[in-house]
């Protein structure tokens, strides 16, 4: 008797238990799973914390409009990398693991995204790089020859920046200094951006200097483009850094204009420099400068406000985001939606339709491009036609915020 | 002239401090024979809470009080949980891992809990723009402040050890540790009064570097440990005047090379020099010749 109670009640667990698994299996084919690694923690997560809210706001919105064919969407895996490309690689292939996620954000910077690549690519699904500048992110046989087949980029790649700021200082300046970290992001982007000002000007005398990453004093480096005589000086880094090089620019009295590649100024800049932050330049996307904003900009902007406040990513005018705001978040945002509306148009989440999807997108009306066209010979959003240039400016309320310059 | 005033100052700024990042890890090498290498996470630590308490709106004096306090009190923490357990075994190498690990910990500590972005410290001693004309020369004031604290705290120091009751204690320590507990001295106190002492140095070493580079992080402070033990190891291990001497030719060097030759050869010729000295001069520049007594 006692052992047919027992075998009743196994048998209800076991009961159980299965259709809790099918029901499981049954609610996982049921959502639409996106993943990504990124800085979600460490000394850079202004940049992976960043683009997880792009996505998730992106994914909100969606799900807020009825999902996506039919099905809710889910940010099933959403790891940190710290910046770390080891990391990113780990993390990666947790991801691509998981044969339900249909669709993958990188990570948020040229090391890692690069140390994932090729297995994503390798891989076949569809992925979106919001952040990484580097041009190999897409173009892995260099200009000219077709991108990565399953790979687009929502990033300011470095060409494109380089391009607009080379020719903005090369048309301007006869004598300017670049001082870059020591990275591939940072020789990247002054070797293309020397080349830029050479072709805009080819008498503009060139001064290039590099430092390590947090480094906590530049004077050297500093004393030398004060010595060259520069007009002007660009730096290309991150932001923590680009305050150690700004106040010792003031100490040595060092009165040259001062520009700052898109990651250089950020959050960590402005709190970092204070006050001498105070008419740096910098190139930054038109279209999330245009005030009023553009209608998807201004829900994006309202919707990010609604969830997170005037916090540090937004800045502190409720009226006046700042631009790193489009730069970092709403990137990834775009991102998510471009993957997410050619899951759409093509009705299926499988990789090639999705891909196929993707090529035929055309004035799409991003954040901070307002016209995203992809074709399957480009896969790049930005070019440096669709930046302008910035320049760091007081409100009334004392705020440092970025304005276009007028000239 | 100006570019070799300029690189001159900033060296001998930035120098001044390794001085006193020397002169703290000299204090420990007195007393137990011992390096505390992660003196870099106390520096970090004094910055960074004097940088957080000030950002919660204390005041810039009560934050500084209260960050030295806390690398005081880390100090005594670190000789009784990494080297006095390490000390135990005679010939005993643990406590170059154990002083490594316990400065992981403080970092990891600090970055669970206030994370790992760069927060910006204070300006403190003057502002940024802030500058003095000697001889035609514009010099940072900023720089000029942390170079006359670094030497006056050495000369402190230096006139401490040699002229005080607690000063003699401690060499007492430095030449015969059994002896000096016949005659029944604290040699434990003495030995965690040691701590103390570096940490503090190292603390207000972190504190006057924030000033410079305007930002802290908890991965703060561990290259300048390197240069700090450069620099001690330059002027002759336990000689303070060695220090501030190997600590300022260090910073001047570095800067001259970084500005003369190239920004990149900066770092690495501290590491050219450590080699040279070991290889002419093992004892430094005033330390004596080890001799062993068969």
């Amino acid at each position: 008797m006692k052992k047919n109670k027992f075998n009743h009640q196994l048998s209800i667990i076991m009961a159980s238990l299965l259709l809790s698994g099918l029901s499981v299996q049954v609610q996982a084919q049921d959502t639409i799973k996106l993943g990504m690694t990124t800085a979600l923690t460490g000394p850079f997560n202004e940049f992976g914390e960043g683009n997880r809210r792009g996505v998730v706001l992106a994914i909100e919105m969606f799900n807020k409009n009825g999902g996506v064919n039919g099905k809710k969407v889910e940010l099933a895996e959403a790891l940190d990398d710290q910046l770390v490309p080891d990391r990113a690689v780990q993390n990666m292939r947790r991801i691509l693991d998981n044969k339900d996620i249909v669709a993958i954000i990188a990570p948020a910077g040229s090391g890692p995204s690069l140390a994932t690549m090729d297995m994503l690519e390798a891989d076949g699904r569809p992925v979106c790089n919001p952040l990484a500048q580097s041009p190999q992110v897409t173009l892995k046989n260099g200009e000219g020859k077709p991108p990565r087949a399953n790979i687009i980029s929502m990033a300011i790649t470095n060409k494109s920046e380089a391009t607009a700021m080379g020719q903005a200082l090369g048309a301007k300046y006869k004598n300017v200094g670049i001082l870059h970290e020591s990275t591939a992001y940072g020789v990247t982007g002054s070797e293309m951006t020397k080349a830029a000002m050479l072709a805009k000007n080819p008498g503009v005398k060139v001064e290039v200097e590099s430092y390590n990453q947090r480094s906590q004093d530049m004077a050297s480096q500093v004393a030398r483009m004060q010595r060259a005589g520069v007009e002007a000086v660009l730096v290309i880094g991150l932001g923590a850094d680009f305050a150690v090089i700004r106040k010792n620019m003031s100490r040595l009295n060092v009165k040259a204009d001062l520009y700052g590649s898109t990651g250089a100024v950020t959050p960590p800049y402005i709190e970092g420099a204070g006050n001498l932050a105070l008419g740096t330049r910098t190139m930054s996307p038109t279209a999330f400068g245009l005030r009023p904003l553009k209608p998807a900009a201004q829900t994006f902007v309202d919707q990010y406000r609604a969830a997170h406040g005037t916090d540090r990513w937004y800045g502190p005018d409720e009226a006046n985001p700042q631009l790193t705001l489009g730069t970092i978040v709403a990137q990834a945002y775009d991102c998510t939606r471009i993957l997410l509306e050619s899951m759409k148009a093509a009705g299926s989440t499988q990789p090639a339709a999705v891909i196929a999807a993707m090529n035929k997108l055309t004035d799409f009306k991003g954040v901070t491009n307002d016209s995203i066209s992809f074709t399957p010979d480009n896969h790049d959003a930005f070019s440096a036609k669709d930046l302008s240039l910035f320049e760091m400016s007081k409100g009334k309320d004392g705020k440092l915020f970025l304005l276009p310059v007028k000239e | 002239m100006d570019f070799f005033v300029s690189l001159v100052i900033a060296g001998a700024c930035v120098g001044s401090v390794y001085a006193l990042v020397a002169v703290g890890l000299n204090m420990t090498f007195w007393t137990t024979k011992t390096l505390n290498f992660g003196q870099g996470a106390v520096m970090m630590l004094s910055a960074m809470s004097t940088a957080l308490l000030v950002q919660y709106g204390l005041s810039d004096v009560v934050s500084i009080v209260f960050g030295l306090l806390l690398v005081a009190l880390t100090g005594v923490l670190v000789e009784r949980i990494a080297i006095r357990p390490a000390l135990k075994t005679a010939g005993s190498m643990g406590w170059v891992i154990a002083t490594l690990g316990f400065g992981i910990v403080i970092q990891g500590v600090t970055a669970r809990y206030f994370g790992s972005q760069a927060v910006a410290f204070p300006e403190v001693l003057f502002q940024v723009q802030d500058v003095v004309t000697i001889w035609g020369q514009s010099i940072s004031l900023q720089y000029l402040a942390v170079l006359c604290i670094s030497l006056v705290l050495i000369i402190v120091l230096e006139c401490l050890t040699r002229f005080t009751v607690l000063g003699t204690a401690i060499q007492a320590c430095a030449q015969d540790m059994e002896l000096a507990v016949v005659q029944g001295l604290p040699v434990n106190l003495i030995i965690s009064g040691s701590f103390v002492l570096s940490s503090l140095l190292a603390g207000v070493a972190g504190i006057l570097v924030a000033q410079i580079s305007g930002t802290v992080d908890p991965a703060f402070g561990f290259e300048l440990v390197m240069f700090g033990f450069v620099a001690a190891v330059l002027g002759g291990m336990g000689n303070s005047g060695g220090a501030l001497l190997g600590g300022i030719i260090l910073g001047i060097t570095s800067k001259l090379v970084g500005g003369y030759i190239s920004t990149a050869a900066e770092h690495g010729i501290a590491f050219g020099l450590l080699i040279l000295m070991l290889a002419i001069r093992p004892q430094g520049f005033f330390g004596r010749a080890e001799v062993n007594k068969a």
